[in-house]
């Protein structure tokens, strides 16, 4: 059953003598109880997508398209519905750079209590919320400051379970964490799906996906170029990115892709990759359809069927 | 919390002594004869001798460091001197004035804070709308009106055109005392001008800083947890932009202390500011320099307070001092 | 204690205008400054004139912004009184620039332990109540133009010692600098032709920056009767003489020479904005990516 149905959403920015395409043309959607990775480069607009979700662009965002959850269209339904409805209960979101997005003059006891009572639940669930991420009684009481970026960042992880959503969006939740809290923060998102709820990973790190995500989209340059499930893409990958991505593994092949990504600023018309793509030829020149695999020569045929 | 007092006074206090120097230096090169100012009218009939001796009382002749000794030796002791212009001693003449220029100056802060911090954040929730760029315009088209000016224009306006309130002085000039809604009266003019003359300054950084803080982390973290507006608002976006506010109240002050002399000498107030300008232009040393060095220290010690505030207020500064 | 480096506001925030903003405020201030050029010649003014026949007239044809209680033509007394202020402020601002130029070069150029402390000494001054210390210098050097102009640079350097001075520490971590000294350039020359070359322009910003606040200043202290004899046409003499007349309902005579120092303040202050634009154009892209 779908949550979340994202069709043809696509968010740019208006600079002064520029336009910077950061999400284009998505089409997907998330099961309840589906754990969807989102995998990428740093700076393909990962986080412009989680963003336009909770309409909390900058002003010169502009967004279109439709993201349907539960029913209910995130980008036409206006923020005082966004803010009345959905953001919390329904779209929880665990935010990159932890250290940054807590506020820093409360402690996180206040913090959680303040969420909870917002969402009508009992602040005295701030316990077990710190408790379930692994923070103990006394990092509850610190300031934001005066936490490490582990505690930090399940700090922000129980705020973002505390009015229980619908659907939680972690964003590079693994970023700056050492192996042991990275493998916990993981296994607790794959705990949340396994007991039914939904979870949207953003990650740069493939390794984290590979462990506990269902699905896997991978973005390059704004688009998505290949979605499909989790077990084929880390066997079988389809796109010559994605398979490029795999090979700069340190466990993998650990070759970097040559070239660069291109600026969001100036994209090709047709296939993004193609300059670094080792298959690409004059059909490159025309965008490819796709998902689950945007690309004219995949590697993997039946995939592309 | 005490290094950060320690630090400040290192300055502060060095400053200070250096700007009496400087004061009696500038006071000891001037052209005027202390002596024939404190004879007065009577300097014209005085005998040479009788100059002389007052010369000889006051030590107008000892060296400048012997002078300067004395005079700062008797300021310490709470002698402030006596008033060459007023004919009274300059104690006195602080003491019966002092309150009605804090009273001012504190009217005015607490105006111009809340009134900023209304009008700045309502400005900063709809940036780029048409109040805001109303409020901006205003702002900075008030920013280059001096104060005198304003004070006239609202003269004009409220005291001579419409009526509405009195056009100077504390008191109904048929009052025998000085009533609470009689000087109330008298002040709304002069504290709402000296509040709108310095509104831009706070206004413009409320609306600038609480304009980013919308977009800092923390606060789209809040948000995206669903919290109220209202609680986004107070507990999130203007717990931190504004903690910088307090060191801003701190650095306006002078400009406050500029501005209350002006307004209190086109409104006719007994204050500090007015009586300043009258010893100013009776080359009044013993007075103008009492009260230039006591609002000096005042600001300077408002000044720590204020940053001690900050630090007592945003737990990052005060777990780190 | 962490050191409280918050941002200190700046004293002056102006709209930034677009170019049809620029345009009118360098006419109006080339107009401004061509008629206090050209008016003695044109329209020379006797100061110490009155004609009672005269007294308190409206604005008219004849007299465009009306006439004060001894009978003056109100506009061409602001005229002559913006042409003090103007320059006052030109020369005040230049000898703050001078002074602030010279403290903020000796703490950018010597660094560590001068630098510190010159500019807790900055941040101190700065907290000093500078129009009543303006009044006290002028009231002990008896009120005249050199007396407002020296205690201008002697209370408004600050912001210029800072420009210079975080200019210059800057400037010393740049590598053409480090290329300079090590290809044995000397202190004298790195000076002359590296450094100076890139502080000039932000001294000069400055100092432009400075000139409507050394106006105001002026206006005050003449205003409280402590800047050009009382006879003599300056803007803040005839604010307080516009006083008088206001009660007879003759609001012209400080209306007037208020609106000039509001114009033309405004003027310098918005094309100063722009020249700040220009000099450092940070592009504030709003863009989490």
């Amino acid at each position: 059953m779908t949550l979340l149905n994202i069709d043809g959403l696509s968010v740019r920015f208006r600079l002064r003598d520029a336009t910077v395409q950061a999400v284009s043309d998505h089409t997907f959607a998330v099961r309840r109880g589906e754990l969807l990775a989102i995998v990428g480069e740093s700076g393909c607009g990962k986080s412009v997508l989680a963003h336009a979700l909770f309409g909390l662009l900058p002003r010169n965002a502009e967004v279109s398209g439709r993201a349907i959850l539960d029913g209910v269209d995130l980008i036409g339904c206006g923020e005082k519905r966004l803010a009345r409805e959905i953001r919390g209960r329904r779209l929880g979101l665990v935010p990159q750079s932890p250290a940054t997005a807590l506020t820093p003059v409360r402690t996180g006891r206040r913090l959680l209590a303040e969420t909870l009572r917002a969402h009508q639940r009992d602040p005295a669930l701030a316990d077990s919320l710190a408790e379930q991420v692994g923070l103990d009684a006394a990092a509850l009481g610190k300031y934001p400051f005066e936490l490490s970026g582990g505690m930090a960042q399940r700090l922000v992880t129980a705020l973002a379970l505390a009015p229980d959503p619908a659907l939680l969006i972690a964003d590079e939740p693994t970023t700056g964490l050492d192996r042991p809290l990275v493998d916990h923060t993981l296994d607790l998102l794959r705990r949340r799906c396994d007991s039914g709820g939904t979870v949207l990973l953003i990650t740069h790190d493939l390794a984290a996906a590979e462990r506990v995500a269902d699905t896997v989209a991978v973005m390059y340059a704004s688009r998505i170029v290949e979605h499909r499930p989790a077990a084929d893409v880390f066997t079988a990958p389809a796109h010559p990115y994605t398979c490029a991505l795999l090979n700069a593994l340190p466990d993998r092949a650990f070759q970097p892709i040559a070239g660069h990504p291109p600026m969001l600023t100036a994209l090709p018309a047709g296939c993004a990759f193609a300059p670094r793509c080792t298959h690409a030829d004059g059909a490159c020149a025309t965008l490819p359809a796709g998902p689950p695999v945007a690309c004219h020569h995949p590697l993997v045929t039946e995939a592309a069927a | 919390m005490i290094r950060l007092i320690r630090r400040r006074l290192a300055v502060a206090v060095p400053v200070l002594f250096a700007t009496s120097v400087g004061m009696f230096v500038l006071g000891a090169a001037s052209p005027n004869d202390p002596a024939a100012q404190y004879a007065g009218a009577a300097a014209f009939t005085a005998s040479p001798e009788n100059l002389a001796q007052i010369r000889a009382n006051w030590g107008v002749d000892d060296p400048l460091p012997v002078q300067y000794l004395r005079w700062l030796g008797n300021l310490a002791q709470g002698d402030l001197g006596w008033s060459t212009s007023r004919h009274q001693a300059v104690a006195e003449v602080i003491g019966a004035r002092a309150g009605w220029t804090l009273l001012l100056i504190g009217v005015t802060l607490l105006v111009v804070l809340a009134g900023s911090l209304l009008v700045g954040t309502i400005a900063a929730y709809r940036r780029g709308g048409l109040f805001d760029r109303g409020v901006r315009a205003a702002a900075y088209a008030v920013e280059s009106m001096p104060v005198f000016w304003l004070a006239l224009a609202a003269i004009a306006v409220f005291a001579l055109g419409l009526g509405w309130f009195p056009a100077g002085g504390l008191t109904d000039v048929r009052a025998t005392g000085t009533g609470v809604g009689d000087v109330a009266h008298h002040l709304v003019l002069p504290v709402a001008v000296l509040a709108i003359s310095q509104a831009p300054w706070f206004l413009l950084f409320v609306r600038d800083s609480v304009a980013d803080s919308l977009r800092d982390d923390h606060v789209l973290a809040a948000r995206a947890r669903g919290l109220p507006g209202r609680t986004v608002l107070f507990g999130h976006a203007l717990r931190t932009a504004l903690l910088p506010y307090l060191t801003l109240i701190g650095t306006h002050l002078p400009e406050l202390v500029g501005g209350s002399v002006l307004v209190e000498t086109v409104f006719s107030l007994p204050g500090l500011g007015a009586v300043s300008v009258q010893a100013a232009l009776g080359s009044d040393f013993p007075l103008l320099a009492a009260i230039t060095l006591i609002t000096t220290a005042v600001v300077l010690a408002a000044n720590l307070v204020t940053d001690l505030a900050y630090s007592a207020a945003d737990p990052r500064v005060r777990v780190d001092g | 204690m962490a050191e409280l480096t918050l941002p200190r506001p700046r004293r002056l925030r102006w709209l930034r205008p677009g170019a049809r903003g620029t345009v009118v405020a360098a006419t109006v201030l080339v107009v401004a400054v061509v008629v206090c050029l050209a008016v003695p010649v044109l329209w020379p003014l006797d100061q110490s004139a009155v004609a009672l026949d005269q007294v308190g007239l409206p604005p008219s044809w004849a007299h465009p912004g009306g006439t004060d209680d001894l009978g003056r033509d109100v506009l061409h007394r602001s005229i002559y009184g913006l042409r003090v202020s103007l320059l006052v402020g030109v020369i005040a601002a230049v000898t703050a620039t001078l002074v602030g130029g010279l403290l903020g070069g000796v703490a950018g150029l010597l660094g560590g332990w001068p630098d510190r402390i010159l500019m807790r000494v900055v941040d101190t001054v700065a907290a000093l109540p500078h129009l009543l210390l303006g009044i006290f210098i002028v009231a002990m050097l008896r009120p005249s133009l050199g007396a407002v102009i020296l205690s201008i640079g002697l209370t408004h350097w600050l912001s210029t010692a800072r420009i210079v001075r975080s200019e210059l520490l800057s400037l010393r971590t740049r590598p053409f600098i480090d290329a300079a000294i090590s290809g044995g350039a000397s202190r004298a020359r790195v000076l002359t032709r590296h450094l100076l070359p890139h502080v000039l322009p932000k001294i000069a910003l400055a100092t432009t920056l400075m000139v409507p606040h050394a106006v105001w200043h002026e206006t005050s202290l003449s205003f409280l009767g402590l800047g050009l004899p009382p006879h003599l046409a300056s803007l803040g003499n005839m604010i307080n003489d516009g006083q008088r007349s206001l009660l007879t309902g003759a609001w012209w005579a400080s209306i007037v020479p208020g609106l000039a120092v509001i114009v033309v303040t405004l003027a310098i202050a918005a094309l100063s904005a722009r020249w700040r634009d220009h000099l450092d154009p940070r592009v504030r892209a709003e863009l989490d990516l």
